[in-house]
């Protein structure tokens, strides 16, 4: 087992191993204490969590000194490491295929569940926090066992080979790459610790509001991370990809939405438990379904049953995730199904037009939204498995029908945080609702006037403006009653966040519509246009790396700054890369490709230029969800602790 | 804001909805000028599928089948002899079915349209029973757990 | 005494249906495969060939209507694409064979996306002497529907297309299909 391969290959799978045991155990330690509430037995949780810990830290450290030091006698290394890749995408090179990337899935697994513990070290005698852990810990172990025995990285690769071709070169031209896979795991492995503390509450049968309270803010760490993995994704597709698009609903691009989908249901559908102690049922099959969905998603597009941009390779592991899959969703609907007298509700909702009708019609919408999402990603596997021909659902497929969901969603977002709790009276919400209304009408009109046309753009900018009209009235009224102190706190943190996903919402319907492309034929010298800009080329010229050869075309814009797209030619793998070049301003970008063939002496470029309106406002609405999400983060008033545990928790709510 | 009191009644919210209306309308129906040629091959690369991706349209990918089916439709659109559900036709009939990334509405393919409209309707369904229940619903009635405690209670009082 | 009301049962309810979609969806996705590669199916079996009008790698013009008459065979051909090295053989073999009929066939490379120079290297390695023809934007692999090379198409004396081959040619494959449609359609 240990034989093949050098000491590197011996010592990460020592690591590996060390954490299957060591997760074995702290399942075992965590359940029986659990169960029979033995102190000394809860003591050993703590030491279980660091030690795996440990070894995910050894394991992927052990990687990377391989990587680093370019060991080719491991077959990962030979696969996706070479001798020309810069250190710094070298580093980042180990997550840029299958096994390297489920190492850094044990490794933040086995920190979060080392978070958890020490979060919980006073607690380590309560049984749901046990249960907790031991949750952490299974799933812990299925992924050291995924990484030790299927997806291997540390298995010997061929002897007598002495240099790779590196990891695809369209990972290696932007420095996004260091950050996006590790932060969107960030987000997508950390819905392990709600679904954990779910899976407790259920088992121990309290599903009662404490342990939803204690667990919101790693809830609202993951979602975070989450969101910010998906745009920066976005981003990197941008700049990268070349077809000047942010967005493909493509399979990989879907599996971190779905999670994404259900875990913002969540953490507005939680407000209404900790209100009111309804909607249980709801969170917690929105929380069991946000993990099952990274799951899943991790298996479709791992296992090569779908293939994707992305998806690496076929590997063995689709049968383990899909059995893993299958364990947690009987496991979890078996508890659901079990504890159901609990979960009745205590009270009702008493009227459709309140903020608790407001949530749950919230929670149609977004299961919708994952439903739509997830059929049209798994419907060409159904058709194929019943009738074995190949069908495609794409992008025109996603964009009709999940067009009106948006629509209905930011309907939503502009009337329910003006709604009372229990009833709201018409005369209230037209009070509340005129200015944002007219927003709304303002956003519209200015829309028609600087030339918009068709309806869904036009309604998207019209409710846009009524949504951000509602979101802002709430910070405002906030800052004049609490001063600075109004913009913190979940509600006013949720409100900036609102008015992220509005301007987000908005530069998605403007650039998705209103882009136009055009192919120009530039010649030194002579300048061409363009939508009211002028391109001309000024030279083009060649970059040799000991890795790539680029040729790149200068051209300069309105006659202003050149911008320099660029075709790439990896040597070591023999693929050409298209890098494109953007000029961002805050009305648009204009964003250049070089198409081949281009020949260095001819004078001569074929380029496409793309004008995207508001694409920049993408990015801005992203960090603004970033803000807002800190924000809410804080604590708003604090709750007094003398204050029953079903009591309101203090809420910046200015009415 | 008494400003605010007074304008808001009735009217102005009629006034508003009229307003609006007219905007929605006069912009979505208005032109939006001649499409260009590089519009109307985006419209159509946009509804084709890559051949050798799983999912991505033609006018995402860059993959050399992709460039190839591009180029095609750029002379069949330069040519002007084809409309654009032409030129897609053409497109289908050398690659089949899969090229399309629209799924036809015939056959089991129509499921994919089917089901979400079908999830809608329930959804809305199942909200409109449940709105109407809670309407009429009294509060707090027990559950049986609560019920046995509370008579466990009692018996060992009395 | 507190009425007991009977709660009713929503969540196992939910639960059981819920389960069940989830049993059917695994149980299509457990019998799922990965990707099947193309079948050797196409629009085009039994329908004119598409017009092909390009020019050959020594600068001759080439039109498929002209070759009327003759069993034409076309291999689309990449020479960084690993399983048309490996093919090569074949054709050679094939192409000899032919010869030694009393209707050979003609055997024309389609080059895809690749440039001249790197097949005229590959052919001066490899042999093969029968005629190479261009391919410029790919239009002749998207009138015949081909994404991924090799593929070899078959195409009898009156402009039909008879056979596809998607991927690589097994060994003798060229050679038994060219017999059994010749047969077929007489001569």
């Amino acid at each position: 087992m240990f034989a093949a391969g050098g000491v590197s290959s011996s010592l990460g799978r020592a690591f590996l191993l060390v954490g299957i045991i060591g997760s074995l155990f702290g399942a075992l330690a965590s359940i029986s204490s659990a169960r029979s509430r033995d102190r000394t037995v809860a003591r050993l949780i703590p030491r279980f969590a660091i030690l795996i810990f440990a070894a995910a830290v050894g394991a992927f450290a052990t990687m990377e000194y391989a990587m680093i030091t370019r060991d080719f006698s491991m077959a990962y290394v030979q696969k996706v490491g070479s001798t020309a890749t810069p250190a710094l995408y070298n580093f980042a090179a180990v997550w840029s295929a299958l096994e390297g990337s489920l190492l850094m899935w044990v490794l933040i697994l086995a920190g979060y569940t080392v978070a958890v513990c020490f979060w919980l070290r006073k607690k380590m005698d309560d049984v749901l926090a046990n249960w907790a852990m031991g949750v952490m810990f299974i799933v812990s172990m299925f992924f050291f066992l995924l990484s030790f025995g299927p997806a291997n990285p540390f298995a010997a690769g061929a002897p007598g080979v002495f240099d790779g071709p590196g990891p695809n070169p369209l990972l290696q031209n932007h420095i996004l790459v260091m950050f996006h896979p590790p932060l969107l795991y960030l987000g997508y492995v950390g819905v392990t610790v709600p679904f954990a503390f779910a899976i407790g509450a259920l088992v121990t049968g309290r599903v009662g509001e404490g342990w939803l309270l204690a667990t919101r803010r790693w809830t609202l760490f993951s979602w975070g991370f989450l969101t910010f993995g998906i745009i920066l994704g976005s981003w990197w597709s941008y700049e990268v990809l070349g077809w000047s698009g942010v967005w493909a609903w493509d399979p990989v691009e879907n599996a971190s939405l779905l999670p994404w989908i259900t875990a913002t249901a969540y953490i507005h559908s939680v407000l209404v438990q900790e209100r009111r102690g309804m909607l249980r049922v709801w969170n917690l099959s929105l929380l069991v379904s946000t993990f099952s969905l990274t799951i899943l998603g991790t298996f479709l597009t791992r296992s090569g049953v779908l293939n994707s941009v992305h998806a690496f390779s076929e590997s063995a592991i689709g049968p383990w995730l899909l059995a893993f899959f299958a364990i947690i969703v009987i496991v979890s609907i078996g508890l659901i199904g079990w504890r159901g007298d609990r979960l009745h509700a205590p009270g009702s909702i008493d009227s459709v037009v309140s903020r608790e009708g407001a949530f749950l019609i919230n929670n149609v919408l977004f299961a919708l939204f994952a439903f739509v999402v997830l059929l049209g990603t798994v419907f060409p596997l159904i058709v194929e498995a019943l009738q074995s021909r190949s069908i495609t659902v794409g992008e025109p497929f996603f964009d009709k029908l999940v067009a009106p969901i948006g629509l209905a969603i930011l309907t939503i977002m502009a009337i329910a945080p003006v709604l009372p709790w229990r009833k709201a009276s018409a005369e209230l919400l037209s009070t509340r609702l005129f200015w944002p209304a007219w927003c709304g009408v303002g956003a519209l009109g200015i829309s028609v006037v600087v030339g918009a046309t068709g309806f869904m753009p036009l309604l998207t900018f019209a409710l846009g403006g009524f949504a951000s009209g509602s979101a802002l009235r709430q910070v405002v009224l906030a800052t004049r009653k609490q001063g600075l102190r109004g913009l913190v706190g979940r509600t006013n943190g949720g409100m900036i966040v609102h008015v992220g996903v509005i301007v987000i919402a908005v530069a998605l319907a403007a650039s998705n519509s209103f882009t136009h492309s055009q192919e120009l034929f530039l010649k030194t010298g002579t300048p061409a246009y363009f939508s009211g800009h002028s391109f001309e080329l000024i030279k083009i010229f060649e970059e040799t790396t000991d890795r790539a050869i680029s040729v790149k075309a200068l051209i300069s814009i309105d006659g202003g700054k050149a911008y320099a797209p660029a075709i790439t030619k990896y040597t070591k793998i023999g693929m050409n890369i298209g890098t494109p070049s953007v000029k961002t301003g805050i009305l648009g970008d204009i964003y250049l490709t070089l198409e081949p063939p281009i020949k260095q002496d001819s004078g001569e470029a074929h380029i496409k230029v793309f004008i995207k309106p508001l694409l920049v406002w993408l990015w801005i609405g992203g960090f603004l969800m970033a803000i807002g999400t800190v924000l809410a983060a804080f604590p708003g008033r604090r709750r007094k602790p003398t204050d029953a545990t079903s009591a309101l928790i203090g809420s910046n709510d200015v009415e | 804001m008494s400003t605010s009191n007074k304008l808001n009644n009735k009217y102005s919210w009629i006034f508003m909805a009229a307003i609006a209306s007219a905007l929605l309308l006069f912009g979505g129906l208005r032109d939006s000028g001649p499409r260009s040629q590089q519009d109307r091959i985006d419209a159509i690369t946009s509804q084709l599928a890559c051949p050798t991706c799983q999912g991505e349209s033609v006018y995402v990918s860059r993959a050399s089948a992709a460039e190839a089916i591009r180029a095609e439709v750029a002379r069949q659109v330069g040519s002007g002899l084809r409309t654009d559900d032409e030129t897609i036709a053409y497109i289908e009939q050398r690659f089949g079915s899969k090229v399309l990334l629209l799924p036809r509405s015939t056959g089991i393919d129509s499921l994919v349209w089917a089901l979400p409209i079908a999830a809608l309707i329930c959804g809305a369904a199942a909200l409109g029973v449940v709105f109407r229940k809670w309407r009429t619903a009294d509060d707090g009635d027990p559950s049986a757990d609560d019920s046995a405690l509370v008579d466990a209670a009692m018996a060992s009082d009395s | 005494m507190l009425s007991e009301k009977k709660v009713k049962p929503v969540a196992p309810i939910a639960a059981t249906v819920v389960g069940i979609v989830l049993v059917c969806l695994l149980w299509v996705l457990v019998g799922a495969k990965p990707n099947p590669s193309d079948n050797a199916d196409s629009p085009l079996l039994g329908q004119p060939a598409p017009a092909v009008v390009t020019t050959t790698l020594e600068d001759k013009p080439f039109d498929l209507s002209r070759r009327k008459g003759s069993w034409v065979v076309f291999n689309f051909f990449n020479s960084t694409c690993v399983p048309c090295r490996i093919e090569h053989p074949e054709l050679l073999t094939f192409a000899q064979n032919q010869l030694s009929t009393d209707n050979p066939a003609e055997l024309y490379t389609v080059i895809n996306d690749d440039d001249d120079t790197a097949v005229l290297a590959f052919f001066a390695e490899n042999k093969g002497d029968w005629q190479k023809i261009r391919d410029n934007d790919g239009a002749i692999a998207v009138g015949f529907g081909v994404a991924k090379v090799p593929e070899t198409w078959i195409i009898d004396p009156n402009g039909y297309v008879r056979l596809r081959i998607a991927g690589q040619l097994s060994e003798g494959l060229l050679d038994e299909q060219m017999s059994i449609l010749k047969v077929q359609f007489g001569s």
